[in-house]
């Protein structure tokens, strides 16, 4: 599951606050009781995450459905 | 049964369904039962089966498939007098299957199938007689590695040597004698047979069978009375059996219940052998009524092949005979039911998948979706021959779900909070008439009603204020019609939330209380149905039956358009309020055209049972499948069915655009369905105007969310309404977003995107600030997982099911 969430790019976007562009580092998602370490864009000071849409509407949506029906 | 209780470490104690609920349900599908030909066959070929490799020429499988259930097929399959003929349900549209006839060309152009010889169990039967029966008995047995030992006082072989050259060729008979010896089956000549000769073959082997269609042998030879059980062929001295013949004394004699005699006694031995009683578990085994519902309206005639030889007919003229047969079954819910169909089964099967997925602890539950995406329809119940109600079913099984903390969390949740938006105190409203203090009715559209048509409910409520009290049946004690506005609580109790459920009835009820407990004047059949189950103690009434009573609304005119009345699901149960619609149609002298599966019968929209906000594409197709009955445009007279419609491209009416008609029919009946945010703005602007319009009330505005104001194209919205997301929601981000800054921006394209978690959900926007409070939207998009650092309460807990309680009020 854990692989499947991953492999995203940062697509032009960058931490407002800080300024600085994101990096691909290690985040923990959780969901229904479920957690998984994965590699995703970040700021690296603020700690931010950036989710693209396709993630959210395609593999994190089912990922999600298989931990609903758990 | 005691009720398995099953504790995991997670919910604590869960109690499955119980099951004799499966049970009971099982019992009523005959999907699974035996075709009438199978069951009035001795020998139980699988004739439909059969039927199907045969039309498919598939003559070497249909022979494998023959041998299973047919012993010596090579010899019987020639001589079967087809006892399936009288059963076939074929003969009621013109002539049975001829089954005899395929059996017999199967057997001539294939060849046996080779079997493996199964080791020698050591263990002997005796045998008297050499007729079919026992030919049949010897192989049965051998096949199992038992050895039958044939004892006769003529060449073996009984009736069989006198049957015609033409049919029994010459060799047929050898040859199974001799596959016979291939299974050790031994032949012993005697001279004949007496009590002392049956006390010592009881001695040397382990039973004893009787072939009656050896013209050599009788019972009275062995001093034995007769036969005491026709299924088991026990006689009254244990461990002697006896069969072959006829079922009448002196009546005709048949191979194949010959045959059938010796298979089943072969069976009583075996068991015997094992020690169990011959009668165990013999359930159908002897011939029996099918009770397979199949039905033959549809079914074309084709007249029956006559083989220009029937001692010899040809492959062709078999394979033609055998695509005659119409493989009974009965799936008449499944050919009705979109949804049913959608999982390529049938209920009984479905019952048995749900019953296990409600079972699984550990493991994925594979059925939660199937389970949510049945709209409770009922039509399944209708067409079944005994009222088999998948519906019901799943909504068992949903409540179980929702009980065991099971459900899962997405699945009704958009579908929950539209209902505690409606019953939120800044929607939800009574008010007695204007000017009076007191109401015998209310009008209560329901919640969906006003937020697809927001005009003409307040006309219906013009029009019930204006001609109901003088309608002659106003009640004792006097009092106007006032006004109700909040979600009946169906969507609680489609979801399978019981607490939720009852917890808005009870809410309801104290408002209605509160109003002074008025006649409620129902708009929508799912209200109705959702009354007279969950508050059955509160008066009400259809807004059909109300209406056909008073006069005509001014400007009320038919449609000018050919018109096909859809009725809504939730109306399969009410005739009368059916028969009012109907009525009213007439008044307008609009003709409509009724559907076959109309009125009792009638196909649902996809939003019952919320099937579509499980399962969108399902729904969907619900939808659309409904819509392609008839070329005509629909005429409804429920909200949701006629948008539902609508927004797969139906022309569709509701009663009220002819009633109450707002431009033209055709405008009307080409008007978009609005969307999910449409939805909730139209009750909120309904009510507004309507407190303004009727009690000259001004309700204050939101504020900060009422300000914003937010512009995207039309693909993005559309985007969005399938996303589930509201424009409520995006406006919650970008007031965030204005507040404390947007997290990310993009130097390439100068947007800016935010996301916040107001729920159990993380909203994303991306978007351009225009203005001090106007966005342009280029995209939103949501998820449930939790990722750290997004600001919002919505915490991932694990699915609380009863969380959707009136909330404050709206974002
Ligand atoms: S209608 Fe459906 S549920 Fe009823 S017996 Fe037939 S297949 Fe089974
Ligand atoms: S039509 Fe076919 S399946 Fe039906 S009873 Fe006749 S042989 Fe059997
Ligand atoms: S959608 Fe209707 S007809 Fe289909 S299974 Fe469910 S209740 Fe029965
Ligand atoms: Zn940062």
């Amino acid at each position: 599951m854990k692989a499947e969430l991953q492999g995203v790019s940062a697509r032009g976007w960058i931490c407002r606050q800080c300024g600085i562009p994101l990096e691909i580092l290690p985040v923990d998602i959780t969901y229904m009781g479920s957690s998984f370490q994965v590699e995703l864009p970040r700021c690296r000071q603020c700690g931010y995450t950036f989710i693209p849409p396709d993630l959210a509407e395609g593999k994190m949506l089912e990922v999600e459905k298989i931990l609903e029906d758990k | 049964m005691p009720l398995a209780i099953v504790f995991d470490r997670r919910i604590g104690y869960l109690f499955p369904m119980e099951q004799s609920e499966l049970r009971a349900f099982e019992k009523r599908c005959t999907q699974e039962e035996a075709p009438a030909c199978q069951t009035a066959c001795p020998l139980h070929v699988d004739a439909r089966a059969f039927c199907g490799l045969m039309a498919a020429g598939r003559l070497s499988d249909a022979r494998k498939l023959l041998e299973r259930s047919m012993p010596l097929a090579d010899l019987l399959g020639r001589l079967c007098e087809g006892d399936c003929l009288a059963a076939c349900r074929r003969a009621e549209i013109d002539a049975a299957v001829n089954m005899p006839l395929l059996e017999r060309a199967c057997v001539c152009f294939s060849k046996p199938a080779k079997g493996m010889l199964m080791p020698s169990t050591g263990k002997r039967v005796a045998v008297a007689g050499a007729g079919l029966s026992s030919l049949c008995l010897a192989w049965e047995l051998g096949k199992k590695g038992h050895t039958a030992v044939i004892h006769h006082c003529q060449s073996p072989g009984g009736r069989l040597k006198s049957v015609n050259n033409a049919v029994l060729p010459e060799g047929v008979l050898a040859d199974a004698l001799d596959a016979l010896t291939g299974l050790r089956v031994e032949f012993i000549l005697v001279d004949s047979f007496s009590p002392a000769w049956r006390d010592k073959a009881l001695e040397d082997h382990l039973a004893l069978y009787i072939g009656l269609d050896d013209a050599s042998v009788s019972l009275a030879d062995f001093a034995l009375g007769g036969i005491s059980d026709f299924l088991t062929q026990e006689t009254a001295m244990p461990a002697v059996f006896a069969g072959g013949a006829p079922d009448t004394p002196g009546g005709a004699p048949s191979f194949v219940r010959a045959a059938a005699d010796g298979k089943r006694a072969a069976g009583s031995i075996i068991r015997l052998m094992q020690g169990v009683s011959p009668a165990t578990a013999r359930e159908n085994e002897g011939v029996y009524k099918s009770l397979l519902h199949t039905n033959l309206e549809d079914v074309a005639p084709a007249l029956p092949v006559i083989a220009l030889d029937p001692d010899a007919p040809t492959e062709d003229e078999a394979v033609a005979e055998a695509a005659r047969c119409i493989r009974c079954e009965c799936l008449e819910c499944v050919k009705h039911c979109v949804y049913l169909a959608n999982y390529k089964g049938y209920p009984k099967r479905y019952a048995r998948e749900i019953y296990n997925n409600l079972s699984v602890v550990h493991g994925l539950r594979r059925s939660n979706g199937q389970i949510n995406s049945c709209a409770e329809c009922g039509l399944c119940a209708a067409v079944c021959p005994n009222s088999a109600d998948m519906g019901a079913f799943c909504a068992s099984a949903r409540r179980e779900m929702a009980r065991s903390n099971r459900m899962p969390p997405s699945a009704h949740e958009f579908a929950l909070e539209d209902m505690a938006f409606s019953n939120a105190p800044d929607i939800a409203f009574f008010r007695h008439e204007p000017g009076a203090s007191q109401s015998a009715w209310a009008f209560f559209p329901g919640c969906q009603l006003p937020a697809s048509f927001p005009g003409q409910s307040a006309d219906v409520y013009r029009h019930l204020r204006r001609h109901l009290p003088e309608s002659g049946n106003a009640p004792k004690g006097g009092g106007g019609v006032g006004f109700f506005f909040r979600c009946c609580g169906a969507p609680a109790r489609w979801s399978g939330r019981d607490l939720l459920t009852a917890e808005s009835a009870a809410s309801l009820r104290a408002d209605w209380q509160q109003a002074g407990e008025p006649t409620l004047i129902l708009a929508c059949a799912s209200c109705m149905s959702f009354f007279t189950e969950a508050l059955p103690d509160i008066p009400v009434i259809s807004l059909w039956d109300v209406l056909a009573d008073l006069p005509l609304p001014e400007g009320a005119a038919a449609a000018g358009l050919d018109l096909a009345l859809h009725d809504p699901c939730a109306a399969r149960h009410s005739d009368v309020t059916r028969a009012r619609v109907r009525a009213l149609a007439r008044q307008l002298g609009q003709e409509v055209e009724e559907l076959s599966l109309g009125g009792a019968l009638t196909r649902c929209c996809g939003y019952g049972g919320l099937a579509s906000a499980a399962n969108p594409v399902l729904g969907d197709a619900i939808a659309l499948s409904r819509a392609k009955d008839t070329d005509r445009a629909l005429l409804t007279w429920c909200a949701m069915c006629r948008d539902r419609l609508r927004a797969v491209g139906k022309n569709s009416l509701h009663l009220l655009d002819l009633l109450f008609p707002d431009g033209s029919a055709e405008q009307a009946a080409t008007r978009p369905a609005p969307g999910i945010s449409a939805r909730q703005e139209r009750r909120l602007s309904f009510r507004t105007t309507l407190l303004h319009d009727a009690w000259n009330e001004n309700p204050p505005e939101n504020a900060g969310m009422d300000s914003i104001t937010l512009s995207m194209d039309e693909d993005t919205a559309r985007k969005l309404d399938a996303r589930r997301i509201l424009r409520s929601d995006i406006k919650a981000v970008l007031l965030h977003a204005k507040d404390n800054g947007p997290q990310f921006a993009n130097p390439d394209t100068g947007r800016s995107l935010h996301c916040l978690r107001p729920k159990q959900v993380t909203f994303w926007v991306e978007f351009t600030r225009t203005g001090d409070n106007a966005y342009d939207v280029h995209d939103a998009y949501c998820h449930r997982m939790v990722v750290p650092g997004v600001p919002g309460e919505g915490l991932d807990t694990a699915a609380t099911c009863e969380g959707y309680s009136r909330k404050g009020g709206r974002m």
